[in-house]
């Protein structure tokens, strides 16, 4: 591990110059949580952990919390809330300013060819821009190489809320070692069949046949979102629920 | 001048309302406020300011509809808490602070009259604190914490006698009531007196507040704090938010 | 304030779905109540109700004035219900949106016009000076069927709610405080509660109990009763909807009589805890003005 000790901070908490790790090559990268006030003043902001990493020469503050704020390159699922002349304007979280999205931002989409999305439908998206000043932009096909890469209309299903905190868990590439969310692979364990797509904005699609088991799903990230479950506790929780399913 | 007080220790608990972006729930001193946070969330058009977020806060007492004393309290903690909130982060966004008085402590001497109830001035550190905790559970960036405390100068034998956290029947006696809030880096943040009081008199006050609120909290090394008894007036609030924080991020981060 | 949060198209028909193959999101039972708990302040008259995820508080309190001058021998009652941006950012404070009305007629209805409280024993000097009990409702979390835990918090409150003692010597009316004599119980002559059923699809041939949020966005209809432990009707409301089979309805008011006697029990076992907790503080409590209640959260 390349982290060393991680204190509480609160908000306006000095940070001791010993935590701040000093290389000469790369320049210091600060994460979310973290505000500089020049000249040398490296201050939180939020309440958490502060993680340093000395390899990557960055830290932030580890923190939980339930509004996403959007940031480019995020892949997130949004709901499409009207059309326009040629885009979708469509909501990331509730009660923001509604994000845009190009009628033509889907794989191989012409003018005749593109998918008509209804008021209400979902998609699986990434965000292009966001910043404080202007609405965010999002898309659903890469840029540069033109291919959806798993983006676009999510069709029936069903979306849950969860934690931003745990939407980060689930979307770690090594979810079960560093994330400690094993549910995903003990419910695929049990037999069920469900598709997934995780959005870092705090809601996730279960699509399938099988609505039970997309019901079954849903309450398992949900309480293990809302328990604080360890990974041993998410054992007994998978194998109580895929028992009361069948 | 002697110093009193007359209160429990506080108790607070995060993430009380679930749908909430953040919440808390503090008592204190008989007071008992449930605070909701959302935030930053879109501004109406004519609360949009082009480079700041928009504090709104509003206060609802627990019995009544809230008047002209509630409007009052809201716009004196819609300053302050303008000022550690880093509102240049979140242009044209809107930060919604909703304060809903649960319980307040009873005079046994009087009976009420309830219907257009007014609030005391006295519960507004209780409604500052848990406005703070909110923010501190809603994740919305803020420049430093704030502890805050109410101190009344109540007459006595003839002499005048301090009591932090003073009963409704000390205010009712007391000759002024004072209320101040300090941030975590020992600025004076708010400070709202009413009645007749000297300059000498704000001074005191000042000293006993400040020594409530901006107790330095004990590094893990010194020990000698547990056995100073110079410092019993009133609880410290500084190492309570530290400590209910602690639990917060320590339940929140189980995982790592 | 049209701001609120409309559910995708995905959840709602998943939501229909799972109600047709009689499964819900939860995990419940159709006919099914999420946990309720209800926790009383310090003060009299207070009422904290959660069910599930919603959370409704309800605070009863009087103060003296004079009656109408057309009901000369009546005490004056009300109830106030707010809905704040606490509820959902989507609320505005002073501006009433279709869910307050409803709740505030249906909790006027309920509690009120059923003469759950006795307003002739709030009558003090006939014509010249009588009670006036006041409830306010809160709601601080709303995760849907709030009219059911406002109805709650409000009997509870209003059971729990002790009013200042007085006496009438002479002519002359004595108001005493709460260190002079200890406040008496208002007068209460039963208990309404109130059930409301869902529906869904379009023949409205899913009947559902105590409905989330999302259940509530998804619904065809609904229906309210109010009824007490012994089987009495207060009202019915049923406010327009889709059409529900009659022997249907019937069959509802069945089960939310079992219901109400349930939360009957539940009030009455409440009220008694917190009965006994307040003896323990024995004598002594009455006694000291400034006693320091330990808050119980």
């Amino acid at each position: 591990m390349t982290t060393t000790e991680r204190p509480l901070v609160l908000p306006g908490d000095p940070i001791s110059p010993d935590l701040i790790p000093s290389s000469t090559s790369k320049p210091l990268r600060l994460g979310p949580g973290l505000r500089h006030v020049p000249p040398s003043d490296i201050v939180p902001v939020v309440a958490g952990q502060l993680i340093t990493n000395h390899q990557k020469n960055s830290m932030w503050v580890e923190y939980n919390s339930n509004r996403y704020i959007p940031a480019p390159g995020d892949l997130i699922i949004a709901q499409i809330l009207r059309s326009g002349p040629d885009l979708y304007f469509t909501s990331i979280s509730p009660y923001t300013p509604p994000a845009t999205l190009p009628h033509l931002s889907f794989e191989s989409a012409t003018k005749k060819t593109r998918p008509q999305l209804a008021p209400g439908a979902l998609v699986y998206a990434r965000v292009v821009l966001a910043n404080k000043h202007m609405d965010p932009e999002i898309e659903c096909v890469s840029q540069s190489t033109g291919k959806s890469d798993g983006l676009g209309e999510l069709k029936g299903g069903m979306v849950f809320d969860v934690s931003l905190q745990f939407a980060r868990r689930l979307l770690m590439a090594k979810s079960k070692e560093e994330g400690k969310v094993e549910v995903l692979e003990l419910l695929g364990g049990e037999g069920l069949a469900f598709e997934i797509a995780v959005g870092r904005n705090g809601k996730v699609w279960v699509g399938g046949e099988d609505v039970k088991a997309i019901v079954v799903v849903g309450r398992t990230l949900r309480e293990t979102d809302e328990g604080g479950l360890g990974v041993e506790a998410q054992r007994k929780l998978v194998r109580r629920l895929a028992k009361g399913m069948k | 001048m002697t110093v009193s007080t007359t209160s429990t220790a506080p108790a607070a608990a995060l993430g009380v309302l679930p749908r909430a972006d953040g919440s808390a729930k503090y008592s204190h001193a008989g007071y008992t406020v449930t605070a909701s946070v959302n935030g930053p969330i879109e501004a109406q058009r004519r609360d949009e300011h082009p480079y700041e977020a928009h504090v709104d806060v509003i206060v609802r007492p627990a019995a009544g509809v809230g008047g002209t004393r509630e409007r009052h309290l809201e716009s004196i903690l819609q300053s302050s808490l303008s000022q550690i909130i880093l509102v240049k982060n979140f242009p044209r966004s809107l930060i919604q602070i909703v304060l809903q008085v649960e319980d307040s402590p009873e005079n046994d001497y009087v009976n009420t009259k309830l219907v257009q109830a007014s609030l005391n001035f006295s519960i507004m550190p209780a409604l500052f604190q848990t406005a703070v905790l909110a923010l501190l559970s809603a994740g919305v960036p803020i420049r430093a914490t704030a502890t805050a405390t109410a101190v009344a100068i109540v007459p006595q034998d003839g002499t005048k006698r301090s009591v932090v956290d003073p009963s409704p029947r000390d205010v009712e006696i007391a000759q002024s009531v004072h209320v101040l809030a300090f941030t975590s880096h020992d600025e004076l943040l708010l400070a709202e007196s009413e009645g007749d009081f000297t300059v000498k008199e704000w001074d005191d006050v000042y000293e006993t507040a400040k020594d409530v609120c901006c107790r330095p909290v004990p590094t893990k090394e010194g020990m000698e704090m547990v056995l100073d008894d110079e410092h019993t007036n009133g609880p410290d609030l500084r190492h309570f938010l530290r400590s209910t924080m602690e639990n917060k991020v320590a339940s929140d981060l189980h995982w790592k | 304030m049209p701001r609120e949060a409309e559910p995708s198209l995905n959840e709602k028909q998943f939501v229909l779905q799972a109600l047709h193959d009689s499964v819900r999101l939860d995990g419940r039972e159709l006919e099914q109540y999420r946990p309720l708990e209800l926790t009383f302040g310090d003060q009299y008259g207070v009422a904290d109700v959660t069910l599930g995820k919603t959370r409704v508080l309800a605070k009863a309190s009087a103060e003296l004035t004079v009656p109408y001058a057309d009901r000369p021998l009546d005490g004056i009652f009300n109830i106030a219900t707010e809905l704040s941006p606490m509820t959902s950012p989507a609320f505005e404070v002073n501006r009433p949106t279709e869910t307050e009305v409803l709740i505030s007629r249906l909790l006027e209805k309920t509690v009120r016009r059923s003469g759950a409280l006795d307003t002739e024993s709030l009558c003090l000097v006939a014509g010249q000076k009588c009670w006036s009990i006041r409830v306010d409702v809160h709601v601080l979390s709303h995760d849907g069927n709030l009219i059911d835990a406002a109805c709650f918090a409000v009997v509870a409150a209003l059971r729990h709610f002790r009013k200042p003692d007085t006496s009438m010597e002479g002519g002359v009316l004595t108001v005493y405080t709460p260190a002079e004599r200890e406040p008496v119980p208002l007068s209460w002559l039963h208990s309404p509660f109130c059930v409301t059923w869902s529906f869904f699809g379009e023949e409205g041939d899913v009947a559902v109990l105590d409905a989330t949020w999302m259940e509530e966005q998804v619904r065809s209809g609904s229906c309210t009763i109010s009824l007490n432990k012994h089987g009495e009707i207060c009202q019915i409301a049923k406010l327009g909807g889709v059409p529900v089979e009659a022997v249907s309805l019937l069959q509802c008011t069945n089960v939310a009589l079992v219901k109400a006697k349930d939360m009957s029990s539940k009030l009455d076992r409440w009220l008694a805890e917190d009965a006994r907790r307040r003896d323990k503080g024995g004598l002594l409590a009455e006694l000291s003005a400034e006693n320091d209640r330990v808050p119980d959260m």
